[in-house]
């Protein structure tokens, strides 16, 4: 049975995996890295990054990202665990 | 902190323009050949404005490459601020390691440790205000 006690330090959760969706979006809609970089007016390194999980994203820009794909940056991005 | 995506359409930053960094290079060029001129050697300051002005021309031509975009202008965006920013600060880190050192030698070689010694307050005191500054604006 789990307690309070349990509860991860919270300093643990600034260390959260990070992964996205970006790259399923993009290509669902046939776009290039350059388009989308020039339709959030970023580099296409950076977007590139993003993909890659190398850069997490600005809340703007992930804000931006996931108007640009009509879904939500929960559904975007996803904290999946302490794993980073 | 607003995306780049968000501004207003036609609204970039100057930094992003194309012509910024090659400007920038120019602007630095004379600056040095104005130096070198008043110091008496006007040849080392057109060698100077030379490299300054290949400097502009590899920043201006060099649009296709995504690095020189990130360090010239019009691909600086918000990661190549980060990268920007974690690159300064490193920089700096060195910087002030190096003044420390050769402060510190130069007090151990019986000498009074200029001009390392204000070089050093010169960058604790823009380090202070810098975090006073930031902190009141965070």
């Amino acid at each position: 049975m789990s307690s309070p006690l349990d509860t991860p330090a919270v300093s643990s959760y600034l260390y959260i995996a990070m992964r996205n969706e970006v790259r399923r979006h993009r290509t669902e809609r046939n776009l290039s890295q350059q388009q989308l970089a020039e339709a959030m007016d970023v580099s296409r390194q950076t977007i590139n990054s993003i993909e890659k999980e190398r850069y997490t994203p600005s809340l703007p820009l992930a804000i931006a990202l996931a108007r640009y794909f009509d879904t939500t940056v929960e559904a975007m991005f996803d904290a999946g665990g302490r794993d980073a | 902190m607003q995306v780049d995506a968000m501004r207003e359409p036609g609204r970039r930053p100057y930094w992003r323009s194309r012509w910024w960094m090659p400007a920038f290079s120019l602007f630095l060029g004379a600056l040095m050949f104005g130096a070198w001129a008043i110091g008496g050697s006007p040849g080392e300051g057109v060698f100077a404005f030379g490299v300054m002005a290949v400097l502009a021309g590899v920043f201006f031509f060099g649009r296709r490459s995504d690095t020189l975009q990130g360090l010239g202008g019009p691909g600086r965006d918000e990661r190549w601020r980060m990268i920007d920013l974690q690159a300064s600060a490193a920089a700096g880190l060195v910087l002030i390691t190096v003044v420390i050192g050769a402060w510190l030698y130069e007090i151990a070689s019986g000498r009074d440790g200029s001009p390392y010694s204000a070089l050093g307050a010169v960058a604790g005191v823009a380090y202070v205000i810098a975090v006073a500054v930031l902190r009141r604006r965070s």
